[in-house]
């Protein structure tokens, strides 16, 4: 029984399908959720909490199905949605305590496990102050607390790195693969930032247009694909890219002395140090690629990855 | 480079009240994509409203191609600002919105309606220009923000968070828009979370934190500079501790940090370009098989952590 | 063992049944309604009038005490349903205002950081809040309607003859049951009114004007027309109506006012589903914006 099904699941808003017919299954660990902007992300989201209900076919968390079981489905859920949510009224700790009870904790439980989950995501004693006065990371992470407090099994996390500097971003990645980790809940995670994703994802599901672009395990797809080399160099590379080209390897040469390589496996890294040190060349950077899940996204969404400003190095 | 050319800063301080924006700032901007990074609260918003002349320094001189907000038609002529604030006036379309906006730089309605067209088809936006913004998604009411920042083809453009809501592929289109107005000699200035694409898009970087500057320049060269923390390298290979320990006879390294899964070691040296020297040298006897090599703290993510770390920043 | 550190953990204790999602709902409502230093002052003013009565109910019970307070003069003053019909109407009225402040309080901090999202996405259903909040103003409104109203019949009934009670039964029925209709129906226009405006304070004014301002346009409306059917309009006139009915009190209006009680019964009703309607369309997850 995977994480999340989908059995050709409709869904129309306002008249209009906004998902029209996915089906597939999803088991990882954690799943990234991929998209352009208007391919039913939220959508999809808003089905598996119930906020929606399909007009054909069905969704089913943990095997329970998302329009008769709902409350079931509540139950075993955290949401981190991606606006601004919360009681502006109330303190951190008391929100969190809120929602927890609302949950199905009992209060004394519920105000213990508040606390803790407001220690696990590094709020201190901000907890205290009434969360209008709050900053636009602590937010994030109050929202991030009030959806562990209750030990869901799925959290579900709608662009959970919105606006954070870059300490709060590493932060919060950090604290996500810490829950991913400890291997009590799975996570769904719907963002735009590729590198999130890669670096806490194991499962990829990608929307284009109220259809399923692509399903990946990012696992698999790293472990392939280890023929392409790119090196950065110093020195002159024209002798030595024919040399390597004499060897049999396909090589294309661009600004700043960087190569694009294709090696074949009879060549091993030390020859490419000896060839550049016979012409001249000294070695400076070398990085093996292999399908990031940029390119992955791109290849799904119908775009040419080789495009060479739009790959990461 | 005259001053013409240049967005200039010279010793300028902006205070709310009692409340610090930014303290006595100094800054030269040539042509070119420049960011801004820093915490929220830094003074980045600040240095952005000083910069379009939409508040005025408490001291210091501002001169931005050698203008001055006191000659408020040229000024603006020049200057195209896309805020990171997510509102408009009520009931518009986006075609309304940029059209308006370019009347109000007292265009004629034939340029105005010329150059909208322009700007809403630059940026993807020609299908759903006559539907209300209140009906966009988030992504597209980024985009006709900054439509509406490029369309009077200003010559300096500063964007707050432009890439915020965005797609990927949106992403790549926008830096790739980017990238071509700064090859067309315009300013940008630029300010950004998300750093490895500050990386692959900026001439420079500025950055900022509790209203103070901290560093501004190349990235690269501002990594040279920061001496007590020298150069890192990570070198993956078959037995990292043999290399480690070959480069310590060698007296070159000052630091050496086994990667956590056991497949690399992390080098520091104090000299960057003797390193790669010794390195192409032992690669080539064959002690190690080395697998990648790469730069570890050459970029803006290291660098905004060894400057402003965890401290910096009011979350 | 000496080092500890805390990681994130699963829940596998106890948890609670669903209906008592609900009393979360109640139990948090109610203390933000008594947090404010208002909520008690208009209590207070409610509890008033009660303590007036209690007085007043103790007079007319003894002769002695009422020479006292009185000498000379005697005047009539008897414990009826018209009395009750007094004691019922003014205890409601207030309690009107004390609703038109509170479910302000209930909703509005809810929707005014869009909170929603994130309540709903827990095991309690659009019905279950709106049925939480409904619970929280009728435990604060009953306090100062029906609560202390029966109480006051029961005074009245314990120091009066035999007689009195069996002869007046009916009143005891009908303060209940008077006062739960119109907790129904302020608490229905509280709550609704409350999630279609934005502004707390605006919406204390409209709860008011959602009362009385129908009754004016009804004036009109009997003026113009000549006709009675335009006091349907009027909250005020209805409510004194059906309270004089259940209570079993003479008419205290003019004659002419004759309205059916099920035309009331429908119009009130009519009037519930128009609140039903407004908060199925404002308590919801998510907005779907057209055009």
């Amino acid at each position: 029984m995977g994480v999340i099904e989908l059995d050709g699941l409709e869904v129309r808003l306002g008249g209009k399908p906004v998902l029209k017919g996915l089906t597939g299954e999803l088991r990882g660990n954690a799943i990234g959720l991929l998209g352009p902007n208007g391919a039913g992300k939220s959508t999809l989201i808003n089905t598996l909490l119930g906020f929606h209900t399909p007009s054909a076919g069905a969704a089913r968390v943990f095997g329970l199905d998302s329009r008769r079981e709902r409350v079931q489905i509540r139950e075993r859920i955290g949401y981190m949605p991606e606006n601004d949510s919360f009681i502006g009224n109330m303190s951190g700790v008391r929100f969190v305590r809120y929602m927890a009870e609302l949950a199905g904790l009992p209060p004394a439980v519920a105000l213990e496990r508040a606390h803790e989950a407001l220690f696990f995501v590094g709020l201190g004693e901000v907890r205290y102050r009434k969360i209008s006065t709050y900053s636009l990371g602590m937010k994030q992470l109050i929202k991030l607390a009030q959806a562990l407090a209750h030990g869901p099994r799925l959290l579900i996390l709608d662009e959970p790195t919105n606006g954070l500097d870059p300490m709060a971003r590493q932060r919060m990645i950090h604290t996500l693969s810490e829950v991913r980790k400890s291997g009590s809940i799975r996570l769904l995670i719907s963002s735009h930032l590729l590198r999130d994703i890669d670096e806490i994802c194991d499962e990829v599901l990608m929307l284009k247009q109220g259809r399923i672009a692509a399903i990946s395990n990012i696992e698999e797809e790293r472990r392939s694909h280890r023929n392409f080399i790119e090196i950065e160099t110093v020195g002159e590379t024209a002798t030595f890219c024919d040399a390597l080209r004499a060897r049999g390897c396909e090589c294309a040469s661009f600004r700043g002395g960087r190569l694009k390589l294709v090696m074949p496996d009879s060549i091993d890294v030390r020859e490419l140090y000896v060839a550049a040190g016979e012409h001249g060349v000294e070695i400076r950077r070398i990085h093996r690629r292999r399908d990031s899940l940029e390119d992955i996204f791109l290849r799904a969404m119908d775009m040419d990855p080789a495009r060479g400003e739009l790959v990461s190095i | 480079m005259t001053t013409n050319d240049l967005i200039l800063f010279e010793d300028v301080s902006k205070f709310y009240g009692e409340v610090l924006g930014v303290n006595r700032v100094s800054l030269s901007l040539p042509p070119g994509v420049t960011t801004l990074v820093g915490p929220n609260g830094s003074g980045k918003s600040t240095l952005m409203n000083l910069m379009t002349g939409l508040v005025q320094p408490s001291s210091g001189r501002i001169s931005v191609l050698g203008m001055t907000p006191g000659d408020p038609n040229a000024f603006f002529r020049e200057v195209g600002y896309c805020t990171q604030f997510d509102s408009f006036p009520r009931g518009l379309t986006g075609w309304e919105f940029v059209f308006d906006s370019l009347l109000l730089h007292g265009m004629s309605g034939m340029d105005a309606h010329r150059l909208a067209s322009e700007a809403l088809a630059r940026l993807g936006l020609t299908d759903a220009a006559y539907r209300k913004i209140a009906g966009y998604s988030k992504g597209m009411r980024q985009k006709v923000r900054l439509a509406q920042a490029v369309a009077h083809h200003p010559r300096v453009l500063v964007l707050d968070e432009p890439l915020n809501g965005l797609d990927p592929m949106a992403r790549a289109e926008s830096l790739a828009l980017f990238e071509e107005l700064s090859r067309q000699g315009m300013h940008l200035v630029i300010s950004s979370h998300i750093l490895d694409e500050v990386d692959r898009i900026s001439d420079r970087v500025v950055l900022i934190t509790g209203g103070y500057l901290v560093a501004q320049g190349d990235i690269h060269a501002v990594r040279r500079e920061v001496r007590d923390k020298p150069m890192q390298v990570l070198i993956r290979c078959d037995r990292p501790e043999l290399l480690a320990s070959r480069m310590f006879t060698l007296n070159h390294c000052v630091e050496a940090r086994l990667h956590a899964d056991g497949g690399g070691v992390f080098l520091r040296t104090t000299d960057i370009d003797e390193f790669y020297r010794l390195l192409n040298g032992i690669a080539t006897e064959g002690l190690v098989n080395i697998e990648a090599v790469a730069p570890a703290d050459d970029d803006t993510q290291a660098i905004y952590q060894y400057l402003i770390g965890s401290e910096g920043g009011a979350s | 063992m000496s080092v500890f550190k805390l990681e994130y953990r699963a829940y596998e204790g106890r948890v609670t049944p669903r209906w008592w999602r609900v009393g979360v709902l109640v139990r948090y409502g109610l203390a933000e309604a008594w947090s404010s230093r208002v909520t008690v002052g208009l209590f207070t003013l409610a509890m008033l009038p009660v303590l007036v009565d209690l007085v007043v109910i103790y007079l007319a019970n003894n002769s002695v005490a009422r020479m006292m307070v009185t000498p000379g003069k005697t005047f009539p003053l008897t414990i009826d349903a018209k009395f009750f019909l007094r004691v019922l109407s003014v205890q409601c009225w207030l309690g009107l205002v004390l609703n038109a402040w509170v479910a302000p309080r209930l909703v509005s901090f809810d929707l005014a950081d869009n909170a929603l999202p994130i309540l709903l996405s827990h095991p309690v259903s659009r019905f279950g809040y709106v049925l939480g909040k409904l619970l929280s103003l009728f435990a604060i409104l009953s306090l100062v309607t029906w609560v202390p109203c029966l109480l006051l019949f029961a005074y009245q009934a314990y120091i009066s003859p035999q007689a009195w009670l069996s002869a007046n039964v009916q009143v005891g029925f009908g303060l209940v049951a008077g006062s739960l209709l119109w907790i129904a129906l302020v608490s229905m226009i509280g709550l609704a009114l409350s999630s279609w405006v934005k502004w707390r304070m605006v919406a204390t004014g409209v709860v008011f004007a959602a009362v009385f301002v129908p009754a004016g346009v009804g004036g009109v409306i009997t003026g113009i027309l000549r006709t009675r059917w335009g006091f349907l309009l009027n909250i005020p006139v209805m409510m004194t109506e059906l309270w004089q009915r259940l209570l079993g009190s003479p008419t205290v209006m003019k004659s002419d006012i004759d309205l059916p009680t099920g035309a009331i019964a429908a119009v009130l009703a009519a009037g519930v589903a128009v609140c039903v309607a407004m908060l199925n369309a404002r308590i919801r997850a998510r907005e779907v914006v057209r055009g």
